[in-house]
């Protein structure tokens, strides 16, 4: 690399004085000495997550249960199967399924002037259930003890009673509020599939339940919690690994804090119809470019006269 | 007044098929866009027209390259040559200035060099950019097993569909600036005119009337 120029008197004392005098100039300096500190600090972390990584899910679940509402009759015995078989008790609360929840005004409550779902609205018995969610699995990475873990017989996400202490901070991270919390046993519980065999769906008498695989309702279904942006720090170091900066990931985030900046919702699910920004850059190019052309041939006609 | 033989069949033939191929895609597409993808059935009917559209595009495409390649059209009348770096400059200007004071078109069509140099580059980054990038973000939009499973995986599909979106309103642009340079010949058809029969007619025009369409 070429350094700044030294005057022609001055050289030979520069090449004799080598090793005092180092060909690198200020800026050599700081560029390395910035590069060194990057690349150390990114070694160190690189060591650091290697003892002591929290678990990011990156697997997608292999089944989910669905509900059919227009079959269910809302009789609630998927709940006390549910609470039967894990729990040994009745307790309709604590079930992992939870049928007609909100029973007047629908899952979301009154939150706009229309009528939902309940009995106040459209009648429909709403049941709510684990979705799996897929990669940033909002109950598993909030967890500060890593507790939510996969399922070895079909990737459901469950929580390990072992490493549970009960803070309840997943019953706030879920969007869907689907983790109960058992007061006797001071732990959260949820869906865990029931090792391939949901009690629910055996219990089910209206055949509304169903055990299939896996499939992404999380864009398709209206959180009831839009809390979901919290992550302890010792986790989102292990997000870096995937989530440089300057990736395209962090750009839809920033677009998504942004628009939530101005009040906007969550954001749409990529597939969907997203980029949106690229019909309103249409939207305005297309008619620009008629009028520029009418402009054009209208000017054409005027001048010439 | 002469007559100039500009386009030959086999590429008039493939200009009103590929007019016709555009306008159904438009159509299917904004169709589909503005109901949202996901909210179709997989065997929605226009999206089964779109897809075979696409499939008809690329096969008229191909076709477009193999012809131009095989005559040595492609180089004749689309490479850019140094001289038409200049050209950009005087174009434009005849476009945006001369044109409203009854200036001469500085290009003359003639069959050995059709296309002015805004034509080359207007005509080269649709047929050697946007189409080729349309035909691909759309063919990996098929259901085509390992590939499809594979960029669900990698999550990709966002980034496709932007890129088709961003190229099929690119090229809307383009076709909106095609059809008006069309009418810009010694009349209105004049242009239409010689791409259904193929003989250009020339030099008894008025001054300041346009012999080519971008």
């Amino acid at each position: 690399m070429r350094t700044d120029r030294v005057p022609k008197e001055n050289g030979k004392q520069e090449t004799g004085n080598h090793r005092l005098n180092p060909p690198c100039t200020r800026r050599q300096t700081l560029i390395w000495g910035g590069a060194s500190i990057v690349g150390l600090s990114a070694l160190g972390t690189a060591f650091a997550q290697g003892t002591d990584r929290p678990l990011i899910i990156m697997e997608k679940a292999q089944g989910m249960v669905i509900a059919d509402p227009v079959l269910c009759v809302g009789c609630g015995r998927c709940e006390l199967a549910c609470t039967e078989f894990n729990d040994g008790k009745a307790s309709p609360t604590l079930a992992r399924i939870k049928i007609d929840r909100n029973l007047n005004h629908g899952p979301q409550g009154i939150t706009t002037w229309r009528a939902g779902h309940g009995n106040l609205g459209d009648g429909l018995i709403v049941q709510d259930l684990c979705k799996q969610c897929p990669h940033p699995v909002p109950c598993a990475n909030i967890c500060p003890e890593n507790a939510i873990i996969l399922s070895t017989v079909n990737n459901a996400r469950i929580v390990d009673p072992e490493k549970c202490t009960g803070c309840k901070i997943c019953l706030q991270a879920c969007p869907w509020e689907m983790i109960s919390y058992d007061p006797d046993s001071r732990k959260a519980t949820k869906c865990h599939l029931c090792e391939g065999k949901p009690k629910c769906v055996e219990a089910c008498p209206a055949g509304s339940l169903s055990y299939v695989s896996w499939y992404d309702l999380t864009g398709r279904t209206t959180p009831r919690n839009l809390n979901t942006a919290m992550l302890p720090p010792q986790r989102s170091l292990s997000c870096q690994e995937c989530h440089l900066p300057g990736q395209e990931q962090n750009v839809r985030e920033i677009g998504a804090m942004i628009r939530g900046a101005f009040g906007g919702g969550r954001p749409v699910a990529t597939g969907g119809i997203g980029f949106k920004w690229i019909d309103m850059a249409g939207a305005i190019l297309v008619p620009l470019a008629i009028g520029s052309v009418l402009v054009h041939a209208v000017l054409r006609k005027v001048v010439k006269r | 007044m002469m007559r100039i033989y500009l386009h030959p069949l086999p590429l008039r033939i493939w200009h009103w098929l590929n007019a016709f191929i555009v306008i159904m895609l438009i159509v299917t597409g904004l169709y589909l866009r503005l109901h949202g993808i996901a909210a179709l059935k997989p065997h929605d009917p226009v999206l089964l027209w779109h897809k075979g559209m696409g499939l008809a595009m690329i096969i008229a495409t191909l076709f477009w390259f193999i012809y131009n390649i095989s005559s040595g059209n492609l180089r004749r009348h689309y490479g850019i040559k140094s001289r038409d770096i200049h050209g950009i400059f005087v174009q434009a200007r005849f476009y945006l200035y001369s044109i409203f004071g009854g200036g001469e078109n500085p290009f003359q069509a003639s069959a050995a060099d059709k296309y002015n140099p805004l034509q080359k580059i207007a005509y080269d980054a649709v047929m050697l950019i946007f189409l080729p990038v349309q035909a691909l973000t759309g063919l990996l939009f098929m259901d085509i097993p390992p590939l499809r499973d594979y960029l669900l995986s990698v999550n990709l599909f966002g980034l496709l569909g932007a890129m088709h979106l961003i190229f099929a309103y690119l090229l809307v642009l383009y076709l909106i600036v095609h059809l008006y340079m069309a009418t810009l010949g010694e009349t209105v058809f004049s242009h239409t005119k010689a791409m259904i029969v193929g003989y250009e007619e020339q030099g008894h025009g008025i001054k300041g009337e346009e012999t080519n369409p971008i």
